[in-house]
């Protein structure tokens, strides 16, 4: 298992965002629905050892990302694309990705290959040398996608992937996520259920800080069987689900 | 030879043969860092403080203008020096692996070296008050302030220290006219500058200044 978490619990101030999670997932695509305010996002950041945990335990990779040796392997095995990505937009497409391939600490004579890599994969080979100020919305999220992906990360976090990118884009990104999901551990989070049904293996939605469904597509899309509200039978499962909980 | 032994001459022989770092990358790197945090912008803001201060320096001032002039030019570098923390990527850079804290100690040392010696290289044969002890003193004083400022408010925030500092700084030396005198070694600017507690102080807030920088980074608001 690339991920096992149990009991993780992150609290800030009063507020619990993520109360007592249990996961588990080995390689393949792993979505994580639910509503703002979910938690998903702080479950997100955790992973990515950007922010410890209040209590709990988390492995990754079969590493403890509480141990600073431990924690250093984690990060050269990881990809990160946050909620909101920051920039200097002086950079080209081309530094922006090099520089974090280098800062992943990927073998020098590797680096300029896997860039070149990267970029090609998100389909922004043509503006490698176009300067991030100059990208639309959609092109600046696909360079984030490219900075994940540029060290072939064994486990990658993908905090809404998708926001801002257009239907053929998405498509085409869907088509990535099953491709890199088919060597690592590849956690998506996202609003979009239909990104859910196209990509992953497994799903788990959150609500209030808790887990509180997990399963595959086709067994949250079934929970929503004979349930009013939603259009796609997955939506009408979300819906159903977190209607459950919340009576 | 005992099979342990065999594995500790193949394993000192893979240390021995393990290619190293090529320098490029590294420089490369820093290039990269240096560019992402306005390091260039930074320099000319230096430079343009030690040209300001050495015009500055050509006019006839009193002896309470001639200090505290000199404290103006030095807090406006201290401040380009701590703005550069601030970090434009936030989590994705922060969790990709162990070169940040060396480059933000790397940054950091650098420019605050670059600032004390183009001020005192401005001040050389033009009168500076306090002279270069005073000046590399202040700098790394106030650039301690404005780096602790950024580990608790951000970078964007950082030039806030050093400012206000500043008008500590001035309050200190109008109070050696207007007394009672401030001679807490707190406010060095208004110390001599061979005073041993000013240099403590001031060397004390710079190394806490630096150690937060290098381990924690400024503070990321978006991130918290």
């Amino acid at each position: 298992m690339n991920v096992e978490i149990t009991g993780l619990t992150r609290r800030f101030g009063r507020t619990t965002a993520v109360a007592g999670v249990d996961l588990r997932a080995g390689p393949g695509v792993f979505g994580l629905l639910g509503p703002n305010g979910a938690g998903k996002t702080s479950l997100l950041r955790m992973m990515a050892t950007a922010m410890p945990p209040t209590s709990g335990r988390l492995r990754l990779l079969g590493r403890d990302p509480g141990r600073y040796g431990q924690r250093r392997q984690i990060r050269r095995r990881l990809g990160y694309l946050p909620q909101n990505l920051g920039y200097y937009p002086g950079f080209t497409v081309a530094e922006f990705v090099e520089y974090f391939a280098l800062l992943k600490e990927m073998p020098a004579a590797r680096v300029q290959a896997a860039v070149r890599v990267a970029v090609e994969r998100v389909e922004l080979g043509g503006k490698a040398k176009a300067r991030l100020r100059t990208l639309s919305g959609g092109m600046l999220r696909r360079v984030g996608i490219a900075q994940a992906i540029v060290n072939e990360p064994e486990l990658l976090l993908l905090d809404e992937p998708t926001a801002g990118l257009d239907p053929e884009q998405r498509v085409a990104f869907r088509a990535l996520l099953r491709d890199l999901g088919r060597r690592a551990t590849v956690v998506v989070s996202t609003h979009l259920v239909e990104d859910v049904g196209a990509a992953c293996a497994q799903v788990a939605l959150m609500d209030r800080g808790k887990i509180v469904f997990h399963g595959t597509p086709a067994d949250l899309a079934a929970r929503g069987e004979g349930h009013g509200i939603g259009d796609a039978p997955l939506e009408r499962g979300y819906s159903a689900v977190l209607t459950g909980v919340r009576s | 030879m005992t099979a342990d032994r065999v594995r500790e001459v193949t394993a000192a022989q893979h240390r021995k043969t393990r290619p190293a770092r090529p320098p490029r990358a590294g420089v490369r790197l820093a290039r990269l860092y240096a560019a992402s945090r306005r390091i260039p912008a930074a320099v000319a803001a230096i430079a343009a403080c030690a040209i300001g201060l050495r015009i500055a320096l050509a006019g006839h001032w009193d002896s309470y203008g001639a200090l505290q002039l000199p404290l103006v030019f030095e807090a406006g570098a201290a401040a380009a020096i701590t703005v550069t923390t601030a970090s434009p990527h936030g989590d994705p850079e922060r969790v990709a692996g162990r070169w940040l804290p060396f480059l933000r100690l790397a940054a950091a040392l650098a420019l605050t070296a670059a600032a004390a010696s183009a001020l005192a290289a401005a001040g050389t044969g033009a009168h500076l008050a306090g002279g270069t002890l005073d000046a590399l003193r202040n700098v790394a004083g106030m650039t301690g302030i404005g780096l602790l400022c950024a580990a608790a408010l951000g970078g964007g925030l950082a030039w806030a220290g050093p400012t206000g500092y500043l008008v500590l700084g001035a309050y200190g030396l109008y109070t050696q006219w207007h007394g009672p005198a401030l001679t807490t070694p707190w406010i060095w600017p208004a110390r001599p500058p061979h005073d041993l507690g000013a240099a403590i102080c001031a060397g004390l807030v710079f190394t806490l200044g630096i150690a937060a920088i290098t381990v924690r980074g400024a503070r990321d608001p978006a991130g918290e």
